[in-house]
């Protein structure tokens, strides 16, 4: 269960370490992707916790996501639509709402393990 | 189920650590932002304008340092020069008779005839003697024996501790003989730089003891192993006197 955790700061650290940085007008595409990268992570942890996880379904979310969510900003900015807005809402809403899970199942494993 | 698990976890690794590097590359993009070339082509042109100037001056910099290292280079060779010539005066005084010098040398020394012989002693009597004598020995015997000298190779006179250089002049002034413009007196002492040895046979040879004995002198020679001659102590000055200077020099 520590192992994603420990990816995660080996990948801040990798990232850090590779010194790649991505030009003002693309860092918004970048934030959304990594919204819908979080947002999948997230789905992917619940769905462990509530033994429903698939892999195919979690790599084929993360990735179309992901591209999803970039290309939905893009459109948005080609068309003038600020339609990265709602990428971010919805995102921003399921990553609530996989937190929410999550922290429920954790606490209700904790409370049945001290019972 | 366990390799089931074990599969799960390492994706979810996986895409932790592309989060990871995606977090690290967004983190890093918002807080040093990449400069992007926001001027028009005319602020381009006039910043190009400006650091053409730059580089030119620090060119011009560049060339006047060079200039100034140049200037030293050549500076630092002039103090060799400097210390060449230095060498080459020191060198030009000591030919000239300025500085004092030693090394083995003859010491000449004209002295009155002890005992008077024949009936030109015996009449005077000693004391009468040394008030005749000063006639008796005329610059012109002093001339020809400082000839005699450096006729066998000698480097450096002295007469009575003046030193003869150049200019030097031995003559007879009233009752005395004169060096240098000095007066000297008897007994004379001519020193003399040299071959101890081929001085004094070269001396002998052309009868130094029989020419000073018809002027009623003894003459005694010394040979020594370090003599020292003093300077020559008179003023010095350039009259009437330039340099010609040969063609091609500079």
């Amino acid at each position: 269960m520590w192992l994603p955790v420990l990816g995660l700061i080996i990948g801040v650290a990798v990232g850090f370490l590779l010194d790649l940085r991505i030009p003002q007008e693309y860092s918004n595409y970048l934030s959304i992707a990594l919204l819908a990268g979080l947002d999948t992570i997230f789905g992917g942890i619940r769905s462990y916790l509530e033994r429903m996880f698939n892999v195919r379904v979690f790599i084929s979310g993360f990735f179309f996501n992901t591209s999803l969510a970039a290309g939905l900003a893009f459109l948005g900015a080609f068309l003038g639509i600020d339609l990265y807005l709602a990428a971010i809402v919805a995102f921003g809403v399921r990553l609530f709402n996989n937190l929410a899970v999550i922290r429920r199942i954790i606490l209700s494993k904790w409370l049945s393990q001290r019972d | 189920m366990l390799g089931q698990n074990r599969k799960i976890t390492f994706i979810l690794t996986a895409i932790s650590v592309i989060i990871g590097v995606m977090l690290a590359t967004q983190l890093q993009s918002t807080l040093k932002p990449e400069k992007v070339e926001s001027r028009s082509l005319n602020e381009l042109r006039i910043s190009l304008q400006k650091e053409i100037e730059k580089h030119q001056n620090l060119l011009n910099d560049i060339s006047k340092f060079e200039h100034l290292l140049y200037q030293y280079d050549t500076s630092l060779n002039e103090r060799e020069s400097i210390s060449v010539m230095k060498e080459e005066l020191a060198r030009a005084r000591k030919l000239a008779g300025l500085e004092s010098a030693e090394g083995p040398g003859v010491v000449v020394r004209i002295e009155d005839m002890k005992l008077p012989p024949g009936p030109l002693g015996t009449d005077d009597g000693s004391p009468a003697g040394t008030e005749a004598l000063p006639d008796l020995l005329i610059d012109e015997d002093l001339r020809w024996l400082v000839n005699e000298l450096l006729v066998n190779g000698a480097k450096a006179v002295a007469i009575n501790g003046q030193r003869l250089v150049a200019t030097s002049a031995i003559r007879n002034v009233g009752q005395y003989i004169q060096v240098n413009t000095y007066t000297i007196r008897p007994p004379y002492e001519i020193a003399a730089l040299g071959d101890p040895e081929v001085l004094v046979s070269g001396l002998k040879l052309s009868g130094i003891e029989e020419t000073f004995q018809l002027a009623n002198k003894t003459v005694v020679l010394e040979k020594r192993d370090t003599l020292t001659l003093p300077p020559f102590t008179g003023n010095q000055t350039i009259h009437y006197m330039k340099p010609v200077k040969a063609k091609g020099d500079s």
